[in-house]
């Protein structure tokens, strides 16, 4: 599936990832005949479009605060960004150590508000959190690569979510013009249906 | 994210392919715009309370001190943690100044869309924060 460039080119993807995109109407009077719709239902269509774009809009932005916002364990999983960087640090701080065969101490979390001392000593290996009651244990060098390797997904699958999201917003743009436009077209209409002989035309609508 | 688009009724304006790529380039801008504000006011939060512990660590005299990794607070020396937070001020200071130059390049272009926008569309479009 080809990805959207930055310069608004929504009009020649039909569609991208499950999201229709919204065609551009050169002409609303050309539109109107040839849909064969009344303004009324036109618009409704449209808004209806708009609606069910929103709804997308608020899926995907959810799955972006997922990615990006930190959640601190038990919650987090290393399929966030934050998460990730932060154990990178941790295994990169350990691995720093590595040589000089001094232990580190350190204060952690036992619950909220409790915490306790652990002495680390000098080791070559690090276990990994992965998810769902799996704890694995890694080389410090294994352990680098895999981070780095899940950090890689995160951020490419961010990015194609910030695609999507520029792509939805680009045709909930589309729709808010179109309905603009029909609604002025109608208005203009009627206006032309009214031709009363005085020359007061209603001036709002 | 909604900035004002609407069109006053009675419009009688066609709206070109070109008109409606320039309206989304706006609508991108301007909700990159706003992601940039907050991108900028964490960043400069962050560089404040690096700088507000750089300035703790030089007044207190104790030699071993917990710093932050992870989740964990580490028991370093003193030094150690000077070079770390010295780093970390480099690294948010750049960041930030990146960010602000994105922005006034945003802000830039915006003004430019505008001017189009409005010379074409004058009174039917609105493209003002509400």
């Amino acid at each position: 599936m080809s990805s959207s460039s930055p310069s608004g080119s929504g009009g020649d993807l039909s569609e991208r990832r499950g999201i229709p995109a919204a065609k551009f109407i050169q002409d609303v009077e050309t539109y109107l005949s040839q849909s064969s719709l009344d303004s009324n239902s036109a618009l409704a269509f449209h808004q209806e479009r708009l609606q069910q774009y929103k709804v997308v809009e608020m899926k995907l932005l959810a799955q972006q605060r997922d990615l990006q916002v930190y959640f601190p364990p038990p919650l987090c999983r290393l399929a966030k960004i934050p998460d990730i960087e932060k154990c990178l640090e941790v295994v990169g701080t350990l691995e720093a150590r590595k040589g000089t065969g001094e232990a580190l101490l350190a204060d952690f979390e036992v619950s909220e508000g409790i915490y306790s001392r652990a002495c680390i000593e000098d080791t070559d290996s690090v276990c990994l959190w992965l998810g769902a009651n799996v704890m694995l244990e890694y080389s410090c060098e294994e352990a680098t690569a895999l981070l780095k390797n899940n950090l890689e997904n995160a951020k490419a699958s961010l990015e194609v979510l910030v695609a999507d999201l520029q792509f939805l917003r680009d045709q909930v743009t589309v729709t808010q013009v179109t309905i603009a436009r029909i609604y002025n077209y109608d208005v203009q209409q009627r206006r032309v249906k009214q031709v009363a002989p005085t020359a007061i035309t209603a001036a709002d609508s | 994210m909604q900035q004002g688009k609407s069109s006053s009724s009675g419009s009688e304006m066609q709206v070109t392919w070109e008109d409606q790529q320039n309206i989304n380039t706006f609508s991108r801008l301007n909700n990159r715009f706003h992601e940039l504000e907050d991108d900028i006011k964490f960043a400069k939060e962050k560089c404040d309370n690096l700088e507000d512990a750089g300035n703790e660590l030089i007044l207190s005299d104790e030699e071993m001190v917990r710093f932050q990794i992870g989740e964990v607070f580490a028991h370093m020396p003193r030094e150690e943690v000077e070079t770390k937070i010295e780093e970390m001020k480099e690294a948010t200071f750049k960041s930030l100044e990146k960010l602000q130059q994105e922005k006034e390049s945003i802000v830039s272009q915006m003004a430019e869309l505008k001017k189009v926008l409005y010379a074409k569309f004058k009174d039917s479009i609105n493209l003002e924060e509400d």
